[in-house]
């Protein structure tokens, strides 16, 4: 994962807040292009005559979608990391609730929050008093907050994409988005259509003044309905190439035997561990906490699905060369257990040699480890190790934790 | 009307819809967040307030978490990326021969009236944006188009609010 420059956020704050300028900037400069400092002809969406705003912001929607599931196609950026970071959960209540309300303030206002900016920067009185509102109803919110506040913690789904909602992946689902929206455009054109000359006829002129001439242009349109069916057959195409080399598992990561064993003890809530061996095996010994799913039925567990956040370790006989393609799509990390089962029970299941009082501090370490596992596995109880060897000239001094350091 | 002569045309909706989202795409590509309005306006109005009365803000836990570590409430990426967008706005209107003080409204109402209908509707707006955690640009726009289930459900949402309201709204536009 390359994008995005996370020195921006913090080692170079400074530099990132200029790039905020510029790139608002630019956000300001494509909206009063578009017409958005307007608010007629931003009115005009919801009387059908002039469906600009349905058309730029689902050009936008389209067009940024199908961009950032083609670079994380490519491996540079890490689709669900980046979304987490830049959306808000689905509050499902509020959000519908906060939807209508703020539809019928468009309507009334004439302008959305970002809109009424680019109006008043325009010159238009509306605009600034638009914006105004916007700062007073957000203090209003902020004041009356101990009202709302149960309401506005309401059905809270966490992070839910569309792609998991309909199990597909996001290139699919980006590219499905992309052929709706060529198909709303054209039916857009011809709702405007028919609505103008409707207007016209019922002796109505002054609209069009109103709204102001846009550069019509058939090449335009075109062009754009071109350019996004090819990026969604890109994206599609992507998927059947499998071009992605794992994004997210640029390797297959092993995980060491006393690293397991330290995690089981320590953290076992940050695990999931799937034993693929066959269920009989599984079942009449396993690691602690760890799941009988054989390697063929692995694609029935949706692991791609698994927003726990946990770490999934494979556990298999003796070594899995590769991921399975079931678990190819898990989340998080992927590990797969060094020598598998087999090397659990000679790590684990077996009694360790205690270890002499000449023998280094790291065998002494490891000692502990496996005689607390081994104990606590099999219940039977393993002799102290060795105490530390008495601190004689420049012996080594056991590691010890941050704070005396 | 005449004036109008010498304004250029509003771009093609289509590109600049495509200009809108490659804005987008750069804005999640260079800084991983999408555009926003009203977050910048919820805190350009603590900023108002802690100006005045700062003893107000700190007694609101809601206002307080905005300017928690000594923080100014303004001192955020979003407060400067609408800085650019008032710039931006104004810039593009100047060279389009749009830069014109006035109110913009239908012909059946006064410019008094505009003016209390804008702000209405944005106080409105701005209550709604908090409660849904965004508006149409860091909502619907950004969360859309990161396929966010919850961003499509409040863009339709806002689409079914306006067109409800919209009959009853008539003389303010046409």
């Amino acid at each position: 994962m390359i994008f995005p420059f996370d020195s921006l956020s913090a080692h170079h704050r400074e530099f990132g807040l200029i790039v905020a300028v510029i790139i608002g900037f630019a956000f300001g400069f494509v909206l009063e292009r578009a017409g958005f400092g307007r608010a007629p002809k931003l009115a005009a969406q919801f009387y059908l005559y002039d469906m600009t705003v349905f058309k730029v912001m689902f050009g936008a929607i389209v067009t940024a979608s199908l961009g950032i599931v083609l670079f994380s196609q490519l491996g540079l950026v890490d689709l669900r990391t980046l979304s987490n970071w830049a959306t808000s959960e689905t509050f499902l209540w509020p959000m519908i609730a906060g939807g209508f309300l703020l539809g019928i303030g468009f309507i009334i206002a004439g302008y959305c929050p970002g809109t009424s900016a680019v109006a008043a920067a325009s010159g238009n009185l509306d605009g600034l008093f638009a914006f105004i509102g916007v700062i007073i109803g957000s203090f209003i919110y902020s004041e009356a907050f101990p009202l709302f506040s149960k309401f506005h913690e309401a059905s809270n789904l966490g992070h839910v994409y569309l792609y998991d909602l309909l199990h597909l992946p996001a290139p699919a689902v980006a590219a499905a988005v992309a052929l709706m929206a060529i198909l709303c455009f054209r039916g857009a054109d011809k709702i405007e259509e028919y609505f103008s000359e409707r207007l016209k006829r019922s002796g109505n002129t002054e609209f069009e003044e109103n709204i102001l001439p846009e550069r019509h242009s058939r090449p335009a349109r075109q062009s754009t309905f071109a350019t996004f069916g090819g990026l969604a057959l890109i994206a599609c195409l992507t998927l059947l190439l499998n071009v992605r080399p794992d994004a997210s598992h640029p390797s297959v990561l092993t995980l060491a035997q006393a690293e397991l064993g330290k995690r089981v003890l320590k953290e076992p809530w940050r695990l999931r561990i799937i034993d693929l061996r066959e269920r009989e095996a599984c079942f009449a010994a396993r690691i602690p906490g760890s799941e009988c799913i054989p390697l063929a039925e692995l694609s029935t567990l949706a692991l791609g699905e698994d927003m726990s956040g946990r770490d999934l370790v494979l556990v298999a006989g003796i070594d899995l060369h590769e991921i399975p393609a079931a678990a190819a799509n898990y989340p998080g990390r992927v590990f797969i257990l060094e020598k598998g089962f087999e090397g659990w029970k000679s790590f684990a299941l077996s009694a360790p040699k205690h270890p002499g009082p000449s023998s280094s501090p790291d065998e002494i370490e490891s000692y502990r480890l496996r005689a607390a596992l081994y104990s606590s596995l099999t219940g039977a109880k393993q002799a102290p190790p060795p105490p530390p060897p008495a601190a004689g000239g420049g012996s080594p001094k056991k590691k010890s934790g941050g704070c005396s350091g | 009307m005449n004036e109008s002569h010498s304004e250029k045309p509003f771009w093609n909706p289509y590109l600049a819809g495509m200009a809108l989202g490659l804005v987008l795409l750069s804005s999640f590509l260079i800084m991983g967040r999408g555009l926003g309005a009203s977050g910048a306006a919820n805190r350009i109005g603590v900023a108002v307030v802690d100006a005045i009365a700062p003893a107000h803000v700190s007694a609101n836990p809601v206002m307080a978490s905005l300017k928690e570590d000594g923080m100014h409430p303004l001192d955020d990426w979003l407060v400067f990326e609408v800085l650019g967008v008032f710039l931006g706005g104004a810039v593009a209107a100047l060279t389009a021969g749009r830069m014109k003080l006035g109110v913009l409204k239908g012909p059946r109402i006064s410019s008094e009236f505009r003016l209390a209908f804008a702000l209405t509707g944005g106080i409105l707006m701005g209550i709604a944006a908090r409660l849904a955690r965004g508006c149409t640009s860091g909502q619907a726009l950004s969360g859309g188009a990161l396929l966010s289930f919850g961003s499509w459900v409040f863009m339709f949402s806002v689409f079914t609010g306006g067109y409800a309201l919209a009959r009853l709204m008539k003389r303010e536009w046409l």
